[in-house]
């Protein structure tokens, strides 16, 4: 062998920038191709993306719903005996709660159970039924009105009522001017307020509110309360709690039911929860199966673009080189497909939001993801096209086919 | 000291068979710095092999290929891209342009693999062109070309990168006789003005007596034709 020195050789190498416009540039020459592949990709990140952000749109209306409501009200409501009966809170429940230090304010309801009219000689059936009140039943739901006021200490005793707000327009009254009345149990009473519509209290908007003092002497009601609301120091809740069951009924606690509104919006916001994980699943295999598309798609172009691989060897492209060009290829496809579907998910829950009467929320998080995830699913499905295009012999991909 | 600008010494290509089959069946040859050669021989002589042997898109089963002094024998996978992205241009019979990228661009990619920045690689690709002369359509692309244009725009391709040894593989294949002998002009003048060194594989006699110097490839051996053009081993 000779004895010569080998000049050096130049060695092979591909600048980030071109590294990544040659990936880029197996899109733009078949612009039809690449949007149907992406929109594989697009339909699984937009689906993904809408449940996210419908879910939290929902959320976010619940949690406002929850604040409005607050999570330190109780209710206290009479259960049913031991064998079955439905049964009564003492009367004195209300004054016998409301002496627990930790419970800021009581207020109790009671049903009347009579029909309330627009007059003594009216008869047709509306479905408005009349609630007593005491303490400040106004507090403690934070009901509010629209006009007028509600009924307190002062009104307690007098035959005035107050109107929800779905009872005042089946009474047909809007306003107070003009000392509106209505009837109940062939009794005529003022209307002094008006409430605004609670749509956490249906029940409520449809009734009719007057002084519990007035309708027990006046009407002959019994003096037990249906439903007592309580309020109670927020970080002492838990603690008071387990109290009051024996303190509005001492004689048997397993009689009183105790619940918190709030729970209920709280196991709503977990149903969601799992609605959403089923969802969102579901999602995962669209984009699974826009996944497979993008492998296929790029399967097929490594056969189309043998010739373009063989140049491209020739040129000096290393395997790696011709690699990772597939590979960004891939990547960019699913990318393009994923930002998409973004847009297309944040449309989807504009709407749907929109029409719930909800304020919009996506999370930012979200979006990041449905493009980052896009990213990887590209990359990924590019792996095994990538590896095929540089296996390929160059002498070979070189040779013009057929 | 200058070297050849490829050298083959001893050269054996066989695939493996019962009985293996012999493509290049121990070939010598030399060109030096410069020169503008012919290899000539019908189908199935082994110059497409010798094609690709001399291009290190294939490696010699025996025997050793020296580019510009370099012993391609001794070089990983990954400097043979890098000689080939350095030393060695190409031009194909079908001419292998990216139909959707803009001819300067086709003629920059010559030497997108030698990590070129992008604005030299315009530079030099713009130069390539007026060589060839297309200059003016640099902004072009492929498919508004004909034939005889997509070939010159690869012969820019191939000398963008000033490379050892130009390989053109059947350059004329796809061309009607006209075209075919501008595209034999340009080689023949872009050899003299810019001294490339250029090796024209090709199995068509009238292509190869327009050469300087034609070597004969017939069953994987280079042989000295008769007077007579008879081949007779």
């Amino acid at each position: 062998m000779s004895t010569r020195t080998t000049p050096a050789v130049g060695r092979s190498q591909l600048r980030f920038r071109d590294r990544i416009w040659t990936g880029l540039g197996g899109l733009g020459s078949r612009p039809a191709r690449t949007l149907l592949t992406a929109l594989g990709i697009a339909i699984g990140i937009a689906s993904m993306v809408a449940v996210v952000g419908i879910s939290a749109s929902s959320k976010a209306d619940i949690l406002a719903e929850l604040d409005e409501l607050g999570t330190n009200l109780l209710q206290v409501r009479p259960g049913s005996s031991f064998i079955g009966e439905s049964s009564k809170l003492p009367p004195d429940a209300n004054v016998m709660l409301g002496a627990i230090p930790t419970v800021e304010s009581t207020s109790g309801i009671a049903e009347v159970n009579a029909d309330v009219n627009r007059s003594i000689h009216d008869e047709t059936p509306n479905g408005v039924k009349a609630l007593t009140t005491d303490g400040s039943l106004d507090d403690a739901l934070q009901l509010e009105t629209a006009s007028g006021r509600f009924i307190d200490e002062n009104t307690q005793d007098l035959p005035v009522v107050v109107l929800g707000a779905v009872a005042a327009e089946r009474l047909a009254i809007d306003s107070i001017e003009g000392g509106p009345t209505v009837a109940i149990a062939g009794r005529v009473f003022q209307v002094i307020g008006i409430m605004k519509s609670h749509p956490l209290h249906p029940d409520l908007d449809r009734s009719v509110f007057l002084g519990h003092n007035y309708a027990q002497t006046e009407l002959g009601i019994d003096a037990n309360h249906t439903a007592i609301y309580l309020r109670v120091q927020p970080t002492l809740l838990e603690a008071t709690r387990p109290l009051l069951a024996r303190t509005a009924n001492p004689v048997d606690p397993n009689e009183v039911e105790v619940s918190r509104p709030s729970d209920a919006l709280e196991a709503q916001a977990k149903v969601d929860q799992n609605l959403q994980n089923l969802l969102l699943a579901l999602g995962g295999v669209a984009l699974l199966v826009g996944g497979v598309g993008i492998a296929n798609i790029m399967v097929i172009a490594v056969i189309e673009r043998r010739s373009e691989i063989g140049l491209r060897r020739a040129l000096g492209a290393t395997r790696g080189h011709i690699r990772s060009q597939f590979v960004i290829e891939a990547a960019a496809l699913s990318t393009l497909g994923g930002t998409l579907g973004v847009a297309l998910g944040v449309t989807a829950t504009w709407v749907y939001a929109n029409n719930q009467g909800w304020t919009v929320a996506v999370p930012s998080e979200a979006l990041a993801a449905g493009v980052a995830v896009a990213l990887v699913i590209g990359a990924l499905a590019g792996l095994y096209p990538a590896a095929k295009a540089a296996r390929l012999d160059p002498a070979d991909a070189v040779r013009p086919t057929g | 000291m200058t070297y050849p600008a490829i050298e083959l010494r001893g050269v054996v290509r066989s695939y493996p068979g019962e009985p293996p089959i012999q493509a290049l069946a121990g070939v010598d040859i030399t060109i030096d710095s410069g020169e503008i050669v012919a290899i000539v021989g019908p189908s199935g002589s082994g110059k497409s092999t010798l094609l690709n042997v001399m291009g290190t898109l294939d490696r010699a089963t025996e025997g050793s290929v020296l580019i510009d002094g370099i012993d391609t024998r001794s070089l990983s996978e990954r400097q043979l891209c890098g000689l080939r992205a350095t030393k060695l241009g190409f031009v194909f019979q079908s001419f292998h342009l990216l139909e959707s990228s803009r001819i300067i661009d086709n003629v920059a990619n010559g030497l997108i693999y030698q990590g070129i920045d992008h604005r030299e690689r315009n530079r030099r690709a713009l130069q390539a062109l007026d060589h060839v002369g297309l200059g003016d359509r640099a902004n072009t692309k492929p498919p508004k070309l004909s034939g005889g244009q997509r070939q010159r725009v690869a012969i820019a391709r191939a000398i963008v990168s000033e490379p050892s040894l130009i390989l053109a593989d059947e350059p004329t294949g796809n061309l009607d006789t006209r075209t075919s002998d501008d595209v034999l002009a340009l080689l023949a003048d872009l050899n003299e003005r810019i001294g490339a060194t250029i090796a024209i594989i090709t199995h068509d006699s009238e292509v190869a007596a327009r050469a300087p110097r034609c070597i004969h490839v017939r069953d994987g051996l280079i042989y000295q034709p008769t007077a007579q053009g008879s081949a007779i081993s």
